[in-house]
Parts: C-alpha cells; sequence; structure tokens
C-alpha cells in the first residue's frame, strides 16, 4: 500500500494537471475573442502608423458574428497566431508589432493559385494586393449562396470598372448582371448555373426551409420527395412538378439563374487574356459552361443546400435565365418550322396547280381573246 | 394597257430597305439562334448585325408612319368595314379557283385603292400589330438590364424572347408567301417591276 501511494498520487496529480490545461485551454478558446472585442470592439480606437496616418483598430462584432471564419468555429488567435498570451494590466495586451496574418498557414491551394495570378505578379510593378484587399479583415463573406452582383460588388468590382473593357460585348450589363466575373476570367475553374426560388408575390428569394415547411418536407427528405427516380438529379419533368407543387401550396415564383464560379480555390488564378471574344463558347445549346445546373437552397441556419437538376430544365418559362441560344426554347422552333414549312408547302401547291392549269388559261384566251 | 403610278418614290424607298432589312435580320436571326449548328458568321457579329439592321427597321418604320400619315394615305389600310368580308371572299375565291381558271383579279388596284381585302387585313394586323411588336420586344431583347421594369411588367424575358422569336418565324414565313404572292401579277416579274418604277399596268 505504501509503494502505491506516490504512484495514486502521482497519477491524480496529473490527471489534475491534464484536466487543468484542458480546462484552461477551452476557457482561453471561449473567452478569447470576448477579451479582444474589450479593446477591438471599441470603434475609436486607433493607432499611427510609421508615416503618421491613423489605422483603425475596431472589428465589427457584428460583422465578424457572420464572417465564414467565426461560423466555423475560427477565432481571433487562430490568425493572429502570435499572441501566445495577453496581459490584461498592460496598455497594450499584447505586442504592437503584430505579423501579418498569413491566410496561406491554412489556404494553401489558394496561395498556390494566386501565386499565379495577375493579382500576384503586380506585386513586381510595386503593387501588393494581400488577401485581404479584396477578402477584407474581419467580415470574410460566406459565398455560397452569394449572387452575382454581391459577388462583383465584394470583389472584382472595388478596382475594375467593367464597363471600361466591355465595350464590344452586346448586352454587357446583362452579362454583369448574370455572369460572374470569374466565369470569363478564371475559365480553369469550375462553373454552375445557381437557380434560385424567386416567389413573385413578395418579391423574394425564399429560403429553403420556407419552401421545405409549405410541402410539408425537411432537409433529409426535400430531395427524395422531388428526385422521385431517385437519380440524384432533377430532370425537367422532376423539376416542373415541384414547381406544380408549390404552385398547389399556393406558392408561385420562378427561378432565378445566374452562372457563377465554383467556391475552388483555382479561382484565384486570374490572368490577363484568359477571357475570349468567342460567344458561341457559351452562347449554344452545347456549352460546357450550362453542364452543372445546380437547384440552391439557402437555409435559414446559414447553411446552404444544393441539388443537381437537368441542364434541360434552362429551357422551361420557369427559370429567368436567359442565354441567347443555350436556352431556347425547342417548342419555340418546331412552331417555326411548321410556319415556314406550311408556307412553302402553299406556295408549291398553288404553283402547282397554276403551272397545270396553264393549258386550261391559254384555252380560254383562244377562245375568248376579249376576255 | 394602261400605266398608273401606285407607288410613290418614298414607299418604294421604305419598301426595299425594309425587304433587305428583314432579310439581314431572318440570316442574323438563324445564327444567333443555331450558333452550335450554323457558321457563317462569328456570333458576336451576328448580334452587331442584327441590332443594327434592327434601328434601321425603327428607322424605316418610321419613314412608312410619317409617310402614310401626313399624306392621309394610311386610309389605304383602313378596311371598309360594309363590304370588308365580302370582298375578302371574293378575293379568296380568286386566289383559290379563279385565277387558275383565267379569271379577272376582282381587285382593280388603283393610287387609291391600292390594296386587296385580303392585303389590308394582313398588312393592318403588319404593320400596326406584329412589326411594333416585334420593334418593341427587340429593343427590350437589346438592353434587357435597361429595359428590365418593362420586361418583368410583360411577364418576363422569357415571354419577351418568345414573342420575339414567334414573330421571327412569322415574318420568315410571310416573306415567302409575299414573294410568292407578288407573281401573280399579269406577268411573273410585273408586281416586281412596279415597286422598283412606281408603276402598275392594268391589263
Amino acid at each position: 500500500m505504501e509503494k502505491i501511494k506516490p504512484l495514486l498520487i502521482t497519477a491524480m496529480a496529473t490527471s489534475i494537471a491534464f484536466l487543468a490545461c484542458i480546462w484552461t485551454a477551452t476557457t482561453a478558446l471561449a473567452i478569447n475573442n470576448e477579451l479582444c472585442m474589450e479593446c477591438h470592439g471599441d470603434d475609436s480606437l486607433t493607432r499611427t502608423d510609421s508615416t503618421g496616418m491613423k489605422d483603425t483598430l475596431y472589428v465589427d462584432l457584428e460583422k465578424f458574428k457572420y464572417s465564414v471564419h467565426n461560423v466555423n468555429g475560427i477565432g481571433c488567435t487562430d490568425c493572429h497566431a502570435d499572441i501566445a498570451k495577453l496581459d490584461m494590466d498592460a496598455e497594450v495586451p499584447h505586442s504592437v508589432n503584430l505579423a501579418t496574418v498569413n491566410c496561406g498557414s491554412c489556404h494553401d491551394e489558394v496561395t498556390k493559385a494566386y501565386a499565379n495570378s495577375v493579382h500576384k505578379k503586380a506585386s513586381h510593378k510595386g503593387v501588393d494586393i494581400p488577401c485581404y484587399a479584396c477578402h477584407d479583415y474581419h467580415d470574410t463573406a460566406r459565398l455560397a449562396m452569394a449572387t452575382v452582383s454581391e459577388r462583383q460588388n465584394s470583389f472584382c468590382r472595388k478596382c475594375h470598372n467593367p464597363n471600361k473593357f466591355h465595350e464590344w460585348l452586346p448586352a454587357k450589363e446583362n452579362h454583369f448582371a448574370m455572369v460572374e466575373c470569374t466565369v470569363c476570367h478564371a475559365p480553369e475553374v469550375p462553373r454552375h448555373v445557381n437557380l434560385r426560388f424567386f416567389d413573385l408575390v413578395d418579391s423574394t428569394f425564399l429560403k429553403g426551409d420556407v419552401i421545405m415547411r409549405h410541402l410539408g418536407t425537411n432537409k433529409e427528405d426535400f430531395f427524395k420527395l422531388i428526385d422521385k427516380d431517385g437519380d440524384t438529379s432533377l430532370s425537367q419533368q422532376e423539376f416542373e412538378d415541384l414547381v406544380l407543387m408549390l404552385r398547389q401550396k399556393e406558392i408561385r415564383g420562378v427561378f432565378h439563374g445566374e452562372l457563377v464560379a465554383e467556391i475552388n480555390p483555382i479561382v484565384h488564378q486570374v490572368n490577363r487574356g484568359e477571357a475570349n471574344r468567342d460567344c458561341s463558347q457559351c452562347h449554344s445549346v452545347t456549352s460546357a459552361f450550362f453542364q452543372d445546373v445546380r437547384l440552391t437552397l439557402d437555409m435559414e441556419d446559414g447553411s446552404v443546400s444544393s441539388y443537381n437538376v437537368d441542364r434541360q430544365v434552362l429551357q422551361t418559362y420557369f427559370v429567368t435565365f436567359n442565354a441567347l441560344g443555350t436556352t431556347r426554347v425547342r417548342l419555340l422552333d418546331k412552331i417555326g418550322i411548321a410556319l415556314i414549312a406550311g408556307g412553302i408547302a402553299v406556295v408549291l401547291i398553288h404553283l402547282s396547280a397554276r403551272l397545270l392549269t396553264i393549258p386550261l388559261r391559254r384555252k380560254k384566251k383562244i377562245n375568248h381573246p376579249d376576255a | 394597257m394602261s400605266r398608273e403610278y401606285v407607288h410613290p418614290a418614298p414607299v418604294r424607298v421604305w419598301h426595299w430597305i425594309n425587304a433587305f432589312a428583314f432579310i439581314l435580320l431572318v440570316i442574323t436571326g438563324v445564327q444567333i439562334r443555331f450558333a452550335e449548328m450554323i457558321n457563317f458568321l462569328s456570333l458576336e457579329d451576328s448580334i452587331r448585325l442584327h441590332n443594327w439592321v434592327g434601328f434601321i427597321v425603327i428607322a424605316d418604320y418610321a419613314l412608312w408612319y410619317i409617310y402614310y400619315f401626313s399624306t392621309g394615305k394610311i386610309r389605304l389600310y383602313y378596311p371598309n368595314l360594309r363590304t370588308f368580308a365580302a370582298d375578302a371572299l371574293k378575293q379568296a375565291k380568286y386566289y383559290g379557283c379563279g385565277i387558275f381558271k383565267g379569271e379577272p383579279n376582282p381587285h382593280h388596284m388603283t393610287a387609291d385603292n391600292k390594296f386587296n381585302a385580303m392585303q389590308q387585313k394582313a398588312y393592318v394586323g403588319l404593320m400596326f400589330i406584329f412589326l411594333p411588336a416585334q420593334i418593341i420586344s427587340g429593343i427590350f431583347l437589346w438592353q434587357v438590364k435597361g429595359f428590365e421594369n418593362y420586361i418583368d411588367m410583360l411577364g418576363g424575358i422569357r415571354i419577351v424572347d418568345t414573342i420575339h422569336v414567334l414573330l421571327f418565324y412569322f415574318f420568315a414565313a410571310f416573306m415567302i408567301a409575299h414573294t410568292y404572292l407578288a407573281t401573280l401579277g399579269h406577268t411573273p416579274l410585273a408586281h416586281f417591276k412596279a415597286m422598283f418604277t412606281g408603276y402598275e399596268e392594268d391589263h
């Protein structure tokens, strides 16, 4: 027993120390952001840099709360990793010369793609474009549900005025509204057409939860309900059935389509000369740009549900996405061909009858020369 | 044989500009709609040409409108409501039967009575409904973003596109029928000649 006692004490002490470590670490993580915000929540907090310019050190917690980092549990010191401890008694609780946040420590693939982009290459000309120039410091947006306009306004349009460089582009404003810049300017990136349900009565995009509630289903069973043949993709018929089901529940709307780039590291590889002026690469029914069509639902909990849809739905009247040639309604062509063929047939029949009756008229003229 | 001046110069100018513009619009329209099947012009050039020619048609329509209304000749297009149905039937009977037997055309073309009852019906629809609808839908498709509100009022871009495409096919079919009907003068080329000289020959 005497031999066991020190062992027991050591084991207990180790366990207590281990638990204390976990508790301290957990507490530190849990309070970390709050501690930071004690100072950085003050919108008058500034510092004066070496050139005498004032920099704000304020962090808008409301915006940070909805940022992609906070949503994924990334706290202040995960990025500002050189803050090992805070001395709350000091005037500034941490070093005033913090290192620049290295986004690449987590986003290594993005860093590689970005290194080979026109934006990174601009550093040779003395123009440094760090990640936060586009993504902002703390309210780094979640983009899966972002519209083309949100994506462009948050990124490319901050610096670029597309009107200056697209004079040649027919219906350019329409392209800017429906197609994300990187679809053309980073053509390596996978892209898809996002279809979102727009309620015509309330003039708003309906949340996925609202649609599911109306259909009496939930996130788990929604797709099983609409994908009747279980092939993991909505056919045109299944898509039309979904519209009908919604109409039966008094929900009237259309699916608003936009051509967007995948949230993929390679989207950062934007280079000069990548976009071309060959309109037919998009504007044809066989275009690769419209292979991937998705019904995208924005859920109330901030998540996004996305379902594969057959590209043929782009040719229906339930989708507002209109790309010349690509989304043409085939029925109109059948009607058109019938009209033209009918016109030609009538002409040919009439002409044949005219030719066949020439002897008749000639005879009449001979018999009645004054007629 | 007598000659009558039935196609004044502004009408002839309007007609031939319209005819060539329509041919160009049909060709470029087909290229735009079926880019994956046809490749005689790049899509960019087709769209640019289609837009420019579209504006020529609009200007030409304005010429027609101003000429016909300012001279009061627009009355040529108004059907006589009392005799219209009977005249149209008579004309249809002529085209469907009488023409083969060598019967005379029931309509006698003069400067004041240029169109037969069937033409009046067709042209009133064409010039006051179909062509304006095609022009308006074309303008909306030219600047979708700029006319977004009007497009939404009409039911969305797909509806406007449908109107434009159906009318495109209609006009394409019309041009075939119109060209054929123009061969039904006293000689196959008589009406074509008249549309250049202004004079219709009456036999």
